[in-house]
């Protein structure tokens, strides 16, 4: 952490005398979250009777919800808005304390307004995310490793599942944007800050409020519905279903504020001379990613709202038999559920898409391609949820529409790769550690698109919906493609973030060993899928033996190798060589300022004259 | 492409010996060979994977569900090629080093290149979605013709149980047992939380909602045992929510219904 920590400037420190600003930080969000939290736990239960699930639900939701604004408030998240409410505003010294000026690692646990500091903030939490999400799914591998084995009970399995899935797709939604689309998009477009640096603080600290809330569903019984929280299951569910419920209200408050924050900050703040044709293409993608998002968040947030009525208020919005519709909730949540996969695909294929021409030093070959490939996924995912419900027996006419819509999906996704393989053509590409991550995205992204084709015809979906050829699918797509973008992105990017370069021989090797092991892991599932296994099974009969074992000793690949990134990341970080400003020879705005990043990015605002890719000799 | 100034003509070369040109470029040949390695990879992976690893064809569904995917590892095996190919040339081509290489061409887009290929990528897409809408017909089309003679049978999915309803016959049971040949209907239907009713080796499959019945119909084309799974996550038990049955002759299903306390219709 000592790298974080030169003074930014020559400024004295701001010490706003006798401030609140200066005597709130995480530790005092906890003490009156907590207080909050349990606060309204112990009054509201008292009198209530306790034995009715109904009531539990809401003591326990109405608390959730308390925690995260008691937490809020108790880091000063609302000092701002409230001083506006008494018509003032902060200080000009108090602001730049929010920004976290000459505070050193102290300002990491901080409401802090720079956007730098919730890059980092973000990258951590992701990694911690990600850390939880994939032991989750080391268990879940364990517990499968061969027919009847007991490591779980099927209570525990169903929530390892579950909870697996939705840590999973949290660190996933954020993984890119969070920490690259904070910290290096500002200084790509060549702006000073973000737009809204306060809800930019906001939405990184609106989300870490929400993991203790997924964290007390373990204590409060588990989750028996898998991320997808198909009602009526959620509604008949037990309590932990309630910090489901809450993790994804809150989870969508955050993405509102930040998809809000970045979409305003690239239409307002890019730099002089930075035409919608001169934008880093990370800064595109990323963008087309976050305003998919503002859209479709709110669906989900609907449907958890409806579910949390449902288990309260004797609501019957998913109960058939008083008129109610468990279609309902599977419409709501696939209207969210599509547009979101390409929310987490986006950003990382946009990252390959930044880093190929820095290493094959040419062009990015066909940049208006690039962005109709990312409008055209991102226009067509809103049309094609209900893919998702073709066995559903919802309306099985509309199967047809429904495909083709899905498989136009195809066209854009070919542009993508055109992109990639246009630019990298009569190129001799400069082998470093991210532009291994473009070749693994290639061959992962084919696959997963390819499978994706079969399960978008709804013959082959007769047989394939619901097996776990399915979740070898999709782990191709979300794992295969978009967290190696992000992984690559994280090297690519790394030396600009900590002012060091990544360890390179243990990059490698935990390349490898991630890569090959996912190869196995999902072979194995593709296998067992096509034999007929169910999905989100805790237990299966023999003769899925085979299959299901090649994939456990592929989950375990990719658990070392994990371990080797982990470990890479953080030796580097303390202790690895120091960065040059531009140690890959790169042509975009965030290369040409110093390390440690000083306050407002530039000490002159630049102007652009030229879109970053101009590469190559001239023929 | 720089060697030009040696050339006495001083016309610019037709767009055909551009490409012809082009072809005979050590690039695009060695990409090639690959792509066709890559090509004859999925081709194999078809021929072999679903016939190898998909259960035992006992329906008209399923054999039309494993042609189809057969069919699709064939047809998007040239673009897994292509793409490979390309991918796989130009990685051969890596150099190391700890400072960033000398630039290479300034090839910034090329027009027809991106236009064959959306056109391409369209036609495939194109098939895959003509090829999809006709088997949804054939399907539609053999249900209307099946109705009059089919047998029905209700299915009840809840937590965690297959119960099967034989109207006609009058009985219920928790295997089953359908007679070859012999067009049948499932109406399905769950008495709690979202099921899905998977009759894995018959390939076809319908979610079991509360209150509401939704159907799904096939004809047994061979004879022998079956499995009933349930594919949608329905709480605790989920994994152990199957049955089984068999495909048996008119003969031994007829038997097999008196047996039961039915009667034969």
């Amino acid at each position: 952490m000592t790298t974080l920590d030169h003074p930014t400037s020559t400024r004295p420190i701001p010490n706003p005398e006798k401030s609140l600003i200066t005597k709130l930080h995480m530790g005092t969000g906890m003490v009156v979250g907590a207080i909050f939290a349990f606060g309204t736990y112990f009054w509201l239960r008292s009198g209530q009777d306790m034995t009715v699930a109904h009531n539990v639900n809401k003591v326990l939701l109405i608390s959730m919800f308390m925690w995260s604004l008691g937490f809020l408030i108790g880091i000063g998240a609302f000092i701002g808005p409230f001083r506006w409410l008494i018509g003032k505003d902060l200080t000009a010294e108090e602001q730049l304390y929010l920004a976290g000026d000459g505070q050193g690692v102290s300002r990491y646990f901080r409401y802090c307004t720079d956007h730098k500091v919730v890059g980092i903030q973000y990258l951590v939490g992701v990694m911690a995310m990600l850390g939880v999400g994939g032991t989750l799914a080391m268990m879940i591998r364990t517990n499968l490793i061969s027919p009847g084995s007991k490591f779980v009970t099927p209570v525990i399995y169903n929530s390892l599942v579950g909870l697996h899935g939705i840590t999973m797709i949290v660190a996933m939604i954020v993984v890119a944007t969070g920490p690259f689309g904070n910290f290096i998009l500002p200084i790509m477009i060549g702006a000073r800050d973000m737009a809204f640096p306060r809800l930019n603080a906001l939405s990184w600290w609106v989300l870490f409020t929400a993991i203790p809330v997924l964290c007390s569903a373990w204590f409060l019984g588990g989750i028996p519905t898998g991320w997808t929280a198909y009602a009526p299951l959620s509604v008949q569910a037990g309590p932990g279903m309630n910090a489901f419920v809450a993790t994804i209200i809150i989870f969508a408050v955050s993405t509102a504020v930040a998809g809000a924050n970045i979409t305003a900050t690239v239409v307002t703040m890019r730099a002089k001379g930075m035409k919608w044709n001169r934008v880093p293409i990370f800064v595109i993608g990323a963008t087309i990613s976050v305003a998919l998002a503002i859209p479709a968040f709110p669906t989900f947030m609907v449907s958890m709202i409806m579910t949390a009525l449902d288990r309260t208020a004797n609501t019957t919005y998913f109960d058939a038999q008083f008129g109610g519709s468990g279609w309902l909730y599977a419409h709501l949540f696939w209207i969210m559920g599509h547009p979101e996969v390409y929310v987490i695909l986006l950003p990382g294929v946009a990252a390959l898409m930044e880093i190929v021409p820095v290493f094959v030093r040419k062009p990015l070959f066909s940049y208006n391609a690039a962005i109709m490939g990312f409008a055209g996924i991102a226009g067509l995912s809103v049309l094609v949820w209900a893919h998702h419900m073709y066995m559903s027996g919802w309306l099985p006419m509309l199967n047809g529409p429904f495909m083709i819509t899905t498989e136009m999906i195809s066209i854009p996704t070919g542009l993508i790769f055109l992109v990639i393989l246009g630019t990298l053509w009569r190129g001799k590409p400069w082998m470093k550690l991210p532009m291994l991550g473009v070749y693994a995205f290639l061959w992962n992204m084919l696959i997963g698109g390819v499978t994706g084709v079969y399960l978008s015809d709804v013959p082959a979906d007769n047989y394939l919906h619901g097996s776990m050829y399915v979740t070898a699918h999709f782990h191709y797509t979300l794992m295969g493609a978009a967290l190696t973008g992000a992984l690559a992105g994280l090297a690519y990017w790394f030396p600009k973030m900590t002012g060091r370069m990544l360890h390179e021989r243990a990059g490698y090797i935990s390349f490898w060993f991630v890569q090959i092991g996912f190869q196995v892991l999902f072979l194995g599932m593709f296998i067992a899928g096509a034999e007929g296994q169910p999905r989100r099974v805790a237990d299966f009969s023999a003769m899925y033996k085979y299959s299901n074992m090649i994939s456990t000793m592929g989950a375990y690949t990719i658990g070392i190798g994990m371990i080797v990134m982990l470990w890479a990341v953080i030796h580097s970080w303390r202790k690895g060589a120091i960065a040059p400003i531009n140690p890959w020879g790169a042509k975009t705005l965030e290369w040409t300022v110093p390390f440690p990043v000083p306050l407002e990015n530039f000490d002159e605002l630049p102007v652009i004259t030229s879109d970053p890719y101009g590469y190559g000799r001239s023929k | 492409m720089s060697n030009h100034d040696h050339d006495e003509e001083q016309l610019p070369p037709t767009p055909g010996e551009r490409f012809t040109k082009v072809l005979k470029g050590k690039d695009v040949q060695q990409a090639f060979a690959l792509g066709i390695f890559f090509t004859l990879v999925f081709v194999v992976l078809g021929w072999k994977f679903y016939p190898k690893w998909m259960p035992t064809i006992m329906s008209t569904d399923m054999k039309s569900n494993e042609a189809l995917m057969v069919a699709f590892t064939y047809i998007s095996a040239p673009i897994c090629g292509l793409v490979l190919g390309m991918a796989a040339y130009t990685f051969l081509q890596r150099q190391r080093g700890d400072t960033p290489p000398e630039d290479g061409p300034g090839i910034r887009t090329n027009g027809p290149m991106v236009i064959v290929w959306t056109v391409v990528t369209s036609l495939f897409a194109l098939l895959a979605i003509i090829w999809g809408i006709v088997e949804l017909n054939v399907g539609s089309e053999a249900a209307a013709a099946e109705a009059k003679t089919a047998l029905v049978v209700n299915v009840t999915g809840s937590q965690w149980v297959w119960t099967f309803e034989y109207p006609a016959q009058g009985i219920e049971t928790n295997e089953l047992n359908l007679p070859i040949d012999r067009p049948v209907i499932f109406n399905v239907i769950s008495a709690d939380v979202n099921h899905s009713f998977w009759p894995v080796q018959l390939g076809v499959k319908v979610d079991a909602n509360r209150l509401e019945t939704t159907v799904v119909h096939t004809t047994p084309t061979r004879l022998g045992p079956i499995d009933v799974k349930c594919a949608e996550l329905c709480g605790l038990y989920h994994a152990y929510m199957e049955t089984g049955g068999n495909i048996m002759t008119t003969t031994n299903f007829d038997n097999w219904v008196t047996a039961q306390g039915g009667h034969n219709a």
